[in-house]
């Protein structure tokens, strides 16, 4: 019997502006699509059964009421809107499992737990021991059974070494990690997730997902977790969920559903890079050689794709009544299995290469800077150089922690270097007097778009930014009339972004600017910085989104103990490096060079020829 | 088991017996032990750094010339200074107060050092799981804050919005980031609220956790620092110290001896716990 049973499910929110993720999915995107007439309905008419021992990756874009779906199964966090249809739980009795509502009163920590997105604001106590703890307190547990538990969940989960540590010394990813034990230190059939690696680093992020999975394999808890990494995910889960304005519009193996979207294209921003190549690799050949459909061939005929994978074998009537055995090639989902898809493709030419001329302009110089904390301290920055050339997208990328952003902020003046120089244009930073420097010279879009906002409304934020917004590819008016925190995340980096332009500067910083933005947010962002490039604005990216730098930067540079390890053109870059590089490169770097996105990647392969 | 290692009951207990010897005794015995032991306590220890030994020196200096300066009761005078008799007496208490406050200052810093949060929770924690609570939120918060105000600061700087120039954009700066930390400190606590929720907080009857036990040598050593102050109260009584109008005191009393050694055992209990625990593990390492 099914753990969870969801049978013809809505959920209204009583007001348009009321709180919540999901309820502000009017958003600002090009492609707003015309759902005005049942814009307060979050969720309609979903079906669903989980499993015990399930994992389940719930996606969709921002607002298609994931969020509020999941935090239907946790009443503690249900915000007072409307529910029809009904939601059981299935609770162990003696007679075997019997369905109850799910309501609040058999709802306990010990059955579901929840983890949020935002690792900083979930800790609660100051000591890490205190935060696994602090669940059994509420609990009412002994002391004895306290200890027990905690010393269990603390070697299970590897954080024994830092118990004795402040939570607020830890890394966005331990905190993270810590948030999870909390949880699960109460050993809940049902655990939540939503979003829970959108703001670590990809690192962390995987260390994570990878936690999860190990969890639901050794312990048997039952997982639905909302994610935009797919990568990770689609190989990993049992079953993919994908909603889309508050409806289920895909529900099945995540091969099954990597299958179904490459004939929608809507959706394909959800598939791991490997299916995507397969996808654009296999449609082209469609439409080159005018094969009616996707990769179907005669059991006798030539296999088109052996070797990839296990071909499902299907059957399908001909309209003459004859049965045809198609081999329908299995989809990759993971690099090792687009790696075994491309092995059996042929390779084609690569398109002629052309070279820009290199820039020579100085935009901002960094020489031998050498920057800590505190006296005592270590270096962060150590005999750091860096030169960002005038009219360039430069990223820098690197693991969290290795000094990035302060490297951002010593260009940006707010940290002031023991050593070394920095150089904006030319001119020294102290030579830009009365604050010329933050006035159409330099701006900073920081981390945390909280830190921004001034106002009660949105408008307000954005008043004397009218031309800056004019140049924008979306359209924030909408939210003028609420307030900074009642808006999306996504949407609140986007006005955080609007304001940083205000300024109108020649140079800007943007640090970790696609951090836990989804697809479509990212597509934006991506636009505006085109945009700006077009205009002859420099952009210095700060970034660990490897894939969002392969697609936006001329430039690339890795950051790695305080200093800049490896610089180069971004093609030669993620060329070059074996691990630091985007998907499309690892899966494709043993047969051709460059080929380091999806779209590159697709021009090079082509099915043409059959099987090798 | 080192002193720092005991439960931190036993630690405060301690605390308190030797504040309260050094900070109600005014007995120059006492008072020079007391003065004494702390310094040797501190440096051994490496609980103070030169600065702070300066620091120290300064407020002894500065305590014990004051007195005599502006107190002029006393039946010897010295010498006058601006027609003002400088007395025996004034000088004997300024040198003692300026001990008292010296010694008392060494103990409170080795205190700071010996009772981090953790242990002062554990402290107020016995008594109600609430405040225990309450506390390591108020804590963890402060530490939260402290980043936060420093990431505004740079975001206003970068755009442009805060400007250093003169007093009053300065303190307007300040006042906007003041505002800022607390907008998005209470709209984000919503999230901090629906974590405690969602792992059971308000469901019933809280127990508080602690990582500290007692054990045997606890409840011996609280005992032992009892005795000692109990006996050196004995001896503070006998002393009969007295200043003014006259210099009065009877410090070679049989029970002020007695007293005095007490207060000095109970003194050094850290360094001779602690002294004990570094012998054995020398004997220890020269086995193997």
């Amino acid at each position: 019997m099914a753990l969870v049973t969801v049978k013809n499910l809505s959920y209204t929110y009583p007001d348009p502006n009321g709180r919540g993720g999901a309820c502000s999915s009017r958003i600002v995107s090009d492609a707003g699509s015309g759902r005005s007439d049942d814009r307060h309905r979050a969720l309609s008419d979903i079906n669903l059964s989980i499993e015990r021992g399930e994992f389940i990756t719930l996606m969709g874009a921002t607002g298609s009421g994931k969020s509020t779906l999941l935090r239907l199964f946790k009443p503690e966090l249900r915000q007072n809107g409307e529910l029809e249809g009904t939601l059981t739980y299935a609770v162990k009795t003696d007679e075997g499992d019997r369905d109850v509502a799910l309501d609040e009163e058999i709802i306990h920590p010990r059955v579901v737990g929840y983890v949020a997105q935002d690792p900083e604001e979930q800790i609660v106590t100051d000591k890490v021991w205190h935060e696994l703890a602090f669940t059994l307190e509420n609990l009412g547990m002994r002391q004895q059974d306290i200890a027990r538990r905690v010393a269990e969940i603390a070697s299970y989960f590897g954080i024994d070494r830092w118990m004795e540590h402040d939570t607020a010394t830890l890394s966005g990813g331990e905190k993270q990690l810590l948030n999870l034990a909390a949880v699960m230190i109460a050993d809940p059939e049902l655990l939540l997730l939503d979003e829970p690696t959108a703001q670590l680093d990809p690192i962390a992020a995987t260390r994570f997902i990878e936690t999860v999975y190990r969890l639901n394999r050794e312990t048997g808890v039952t997982v639905l977790l909302c994610e935009h990494r797919c990568e990770e995910l689609f190989p990993l889960s049992d079953r993919i969920v994908i909603l889309d304005g508050g409806r289920v519009v895909f529900d099945d193996t995540p091969r099954k559903v990597a299958q179904m979207i490459g004939k929608d294209d809507k959706y394909s921003a959800f598939l791991p890079t490997a299916a995507r190549l397969f996808h654009l690799v296999t449609r082209s050949a469609q439409t080159n050689d005018a094969i009616p459909q996707s990769p179907l061939t005669h059991v006798s005929g030539d296999s088109l794709l052996a070797g990839s994978g296990s071909p499902s074998v299907a059957t399908r009537r001909l309209p003459n009544g004859e049965h045809l055995y198609q081999r329908e090639p299995e989809i990759p989902l993971s690099v090792r299995e687009g790696q075994r898809f491309v092995g059996n493709l042929q390779i084609k030419e690569a398109p002629s290469e052309h070279t820009d001329a290199p820039l020579t302009e100085e935009a901002l110089l960094l020489k031998n800077i050498r920057f800590r904390y505190e006296r005592r301290g270590a270096d962060i920055l150590r005999d750091l150089d860096l030169t960002v050339y005038r009219g360039e997208v430069f990223a820098l990328l690197g693991a969290n922690g290795a000094g990035k952003s302060t490297a951002a902020a010593v260009a940006a003046g707010l940290r002031k270097p023991y050593a070394g120089t920095v150089k904006l244009f030319g001119k020294t930073l102290k030579d830009y007097k009365n604050g010329t420097l933050y006035k159409e010279n330099l701006s900073l879009l920081p981390q945390d778009a909280e830190s921004v906002f001034l106002h009660e409304t949105v408008g307000e934020e954005l008043g004397g930014c009218d031309e800056v917004l004019k140049g924008l590819p979306f359209d924030l008016s909408p939210l003028y009339e609420r307030h900074p925190y009642d808006i999306s995340g996504g949407e609140r980096q986007l006005v955080a972004l609007a304001k940083s332009l205000s300024a109108k500067p020649r140079f800007l910083i943007m640090d970790e600017p696609s951090k836990g933005l989804d697809a479509n947010r990212k597509a934006l962002l991506l636009e505006v910085i085109r945009r700006l490039k077009a205009d002859g604005v420099t952009i210095l990216l700060i970034t660990h989104d490897v894939e969002f730098a392969a697609l936006c930067a001329d430039r690339c540079a890795l950051f790695a103990q305080g200093r800049i390890a490896a610089v180069d053109r971004t093609d030669r870059f993620m060329t070059d490096n074996r691990f630091y590089t985007t998907v499309a490169s690892r899966i494709t770097r043993r047969f051709v060079d460059g080929a380091y996105t999806v779209a590159l990647a697709a021009k090079r392969f082509s099915t043409d020829g059959g099987a090798v | 088991m080192r002193f720092e290692q005991l439960n931190p009951f036993t630690v405060a207990v301690y605390y308190l017996c030797v504040l309260g010897i050094i900070m109600f005794s005014m007995n120059p015995l006492l008072i020079g032990i007391a003065l004494l032991t702390s310094v040797l306590g501190a440096v051994i220890g490496g609980t103070a750094d030169r600065k702070a030994h300066i620091f120290s020196l300064a407020v002894f200096l500065i305590a014990a010339v004051l007195n005599p300066l502006f107190v002029h009761k006393g039946m010897t005078p010295l010498f006058f200074l601006n027609d003002n008799p400088i007395t025996l007496e004034a000088t004997v208490y300024g040198l003692c107060a300026a001990g008292m406050l010296t010694a008392a200052l060494y103990r409170l810093r080795d205190l700071g050092k010996v009772m981090t949060s953790d242990r002062v929770l554990y402290l107020f924690g016995r008594f109600s799981p609430q405040i225990a609570l309450l506390l390591s939120m108020a804590i963890r918060y402060t530490a939260l804050l402290r980043v936060r105000w420093r990431k505004i600061c740079d975001s206003q700087r970068a755009l442009g919005l805060f400007d250093d120039g003169n007093l009053i954009d300065a303190v307007r700066g300040r006042a906007r980031v003041l505002s800022i930390l607390i907008t998005w400190t209470l709209e984000n606590g919503i999230v901090t609220a629906e974590s405690m929720e969602s792992r059971g907080y308000g469901t019933g009857k809280r127990t508080s956790y602690a990582v500290y036990r007692v054990h045997k040598i606890d409840g011996f050593i609280m005992l032992v620092c009892i005795l000692l102050t109990a006996l050196s109260a004995v001896g503070i009584y006998f002393s009969k110290a007295a200043f003014y109008p006259a210099l009065s005191m009877n410090l070679l009393h049989p029970w002020g001896i007695a007293g005095a050694a007490a207060f000095t055992v109970l003194s050094l209990l850290p360094l001779i716990i602690n002294g004990r625990e570094a012998i054995r593990w020398r004997l220890l390492l020269s086995k193997t």
